[in-house]
């Protein structure tokens, strides 16, 4: 568990796509990365600069072709499927920036999902959502579904979602992406709140400053690898 | 709950495999319904000569038409192992038989001298039974009983020939139900009468039979008994069990056949179908399998619930098509009874056979979409739009 206050390492990640027959994409080149418990940390950098490839393979959702992941101190990149499947299901939680939510089940049952996914039975699943979705306002939502959500709720119930199997981590990508300027904001400040109260480590990729200012700490990358803080010049 | 809400999330597309399904299904339980009848009435016949002999004129076989006279009938009783024989009649009773599945209905008579050794006992729901003394009576079968408009003391018409009803069969499910039965007499009266006037010239009514029943001796084995009449008598068609079971088992291979074609049928349209309809659910859902996999989804999980969704389909498809069957099969029977052709009969074994086999059929179809959603990249799944 405990790695000398790291909670996630990546060390020297290498990642290539083939994209048809002789397209090759080298999405990561050696990215190496730290991430401090409780820190609440932004990656942006150019699209193409493979940080949606560095976060996917953080968050266990994809394999490196070459270098480690470790997660609270456990080496979780040559994890078998299984494995991973239990590492995501209690350790992370995602927010995206499409919401993902899934459209036939109601604000409590996907949540709930995440609950039952994490071996929580049907019932205590059931409250567990509720309370989490009350945690994020919207305790008078549990029965809507995704579209009856204006987008600000939708990623809400995402939030609670992320958050209901409390994991020592959450991984964003694009959080605010979809969200107008004022539902960005609120959005960005229930994360931070979050953070702040319960010690949960966010890792956030964006494309957006004002999601990276509200951050701890900012890490840029190019062209597949993490580039040092001197070399990070934000905009 | 989730799993209906899932299938029909399209629910013309739902429907149309369901209905795909029913179809396979409603004709398996149609088609098997008449395959139960007609292994009832075998086996019922398989019962009725197990312990006796049957023997015809040459040529002719099953309900046969060609006489045989009764005179011979000492002869035969002579031979050492025969402990009876005994004549009888077996004529339809209609002259112009029109074609039909099933049993037809029967004329049937005998010189009643071996009912005390008959081991197929018929028992009676009203009247009593015929009596060596009786003239222009007659017993109706279970199936018959609307056709004729048949009740204990009422008459009936046997080939234009009135009959006073003395009595009515208890329903036995196999050949007596399409039979009445008429004394031995007015049976070779009628049987007469069917007889080209070359041949009546030379015939005496009183000496004609369609058969002869042989009862063996105790302890006298019926399959050899037959052999040594037939060797005996070779132009005597002899029957005995074992030959009997080998001809109907013949005949209804066919029908076992079609049932099996039946079910292969509705294995493929159904299948596919479902095949189709859970791989077209999949890529629709590729996005939502996506979403499953990053809250740490197992591929147990995501199998577990496209087949189940399969299953539910196959499930709704088998019992709607059970159903339809059902009512199908009741209303022809329905109908049939005015005509004494009751033709299906729908069982237990058949009924719960048929709503497992669509529930099994919708599982296996399921299975290749269902692997293909558990194994999809969730990082590609996730992109998917």
């Amino acid at each position: 568990m405990n790695d000398g206050g790291v909670i996630l390492r990546v060390r020297a990640l290498y990642k290539t796509y083939e994209l048809g027959k002789e397209n090759l994409v080298r999405a990561l080149r050696g990215a190496s990365l730290e991430v401090a418990w409780s820190e609440m940390l932004a990656i942006i950098g150019p699209s193409g600069s493979g940080k949606s490839t560095a976060m996917h393979i953080m968050g266990c959702l994809d394999t490196p072709d070459q270098g480690e992941v470790w997660l609270e101190g456990r080496r979780v990149d040559k994890l078998k499927r299984r494995e991973l499947n239990h590492v995501r299901s209690r350790q992370i939680g995602f927010i995206f920036q499409g919401f993902n939510l899934i459209p036939t089940f109601t604000a409590a049952e996907n949540v709930a999902l995440a609950c039952e996914y994490a071996g929580m039975p049907r019932r205590k699943a059931k409250a567990a959502a509720a309370r989490a979705l009350t945690g994020v306002d919207l305790g008078d939502r549990l029965s809507h579904h995704p579209s009856e959500l204006s987008g600000g709720q939708q990623q809400r119930v995402a939030i609670a979602r992320a958050l209901v199997n409390e994991p020592a981590i959450i991984l964003g990508d694009e959080p605010t992406g979809d969200l107008d300027t004022i539902n960005s904001r609120e959005i960005m400040q229930m994360m931070r709140d979050i953070n702040k109260s319960t010690g949960t480590t966010f890792v956030l990729v964006t494309h957006n400053p004002e999601v990276a200012a509200t951050c701890d700490r900012t890490v840029c990358m190019r062209d597949g690898v993490v580039l040092a803080d001197e070399e990070c010049r934000p905009g | 709950m989730k799993t209906v809400k899932n299938v029909f999330r399209r629910k013309l597309r739902a429907f149309l495999t369901i209905f795909g399904i029913t179809i396979g299904i409603f004709a398996l339980v149609v088609m098997g319904s008449l395959a139960e009848k007609i292994t009832l009435l075998v086996n019922g016949g398989t019962r009725f000569y197990a312990d006796k002999v049957t023997v015809s004129q040459g040529g002719s076989a099953g309900f046969s038409v060609n006489p045989i006279s009764v005179d011979r009938i000492p002869a035969i009783q002579a031979i050492p192992g025969v402990r009876l024989a005994s004549a009888g009649i077996t004529l339809p009773l209609d002259k112009e038989q029109s074609a039909s599945f099933g049993v037809p209905a029967m004329i049937s008579a005998s010189d009643l001298r071996g009912r005390n050794l008959e081991s197929f006992k018929l028992t009676y729901s009203q009247g009593r039974e015929l009596s060596p003394d009786d003239q222009g009576k007659a017993v109706v079968g279970a199936d018959l009983v609307q056709k004729l408009n048949a009740r204990v003391g009422g008459f009936i018409k046997v080939r234009g020939r009135s009959f006073q009803v003395v009595g009515i069969l208890e329903k036995t499910l196999t050949i007596p139900d399409d039979a009445v039965i008429i004394p031995f007499r007015d049976a070779q009266n009628i049987f007469f009468n069917d007889l080209p006037e070359l041949v009546q010239k030379n015939i005496n009514p009183d000496m004609l039979a369609t058969g002869l029943t042989i009862y063996p001796k105790p302890g006298v084995n019926p399959d050899k008994l037959a052999e040594e009449i037939g060797k005996k008598y070779p132009q005597y068609d002899a029957i005995g069990p074992a030959k009997f079971q080998q001809q109907v088992t013949n005949s209804t291979h066919i029908f076992t056949t079609i049932v099996f074609g039946v079910a292969l049928i509705s294995l493929l349209v159904g299948g596919l179908s479902v095949i189709n309809t859970m791989t077209m659910s999949v890529y629709e859902r590729t996005r939502e399998v996506g979403i499953r996999k990053s809250l740490g989804a197992s591929d147990g999980r995501i199998i577990r619930q496209f087949l189940g969704e399969s299953a539910f389909i196959g499930a709704v498809g088998g019992i709607t098509g059970l159903a339809l069957g059902w009512l199908f099969v009741l209303v022809a029977n329905k109908a049939g009874e005015a005509s004494g052709t009751v033709i299906f009969l729908l069982t237990t074994r058949l009924a719960i056979g048929s709503i497992a086999f669509a529930i099994v059929l919708g599982v296996f179809s399921g299975l290749y979409p269902s692997w293909h959603a558990a194994r999809l990249n969730p990082v590609q799944a996730l992109r998917y739009e």
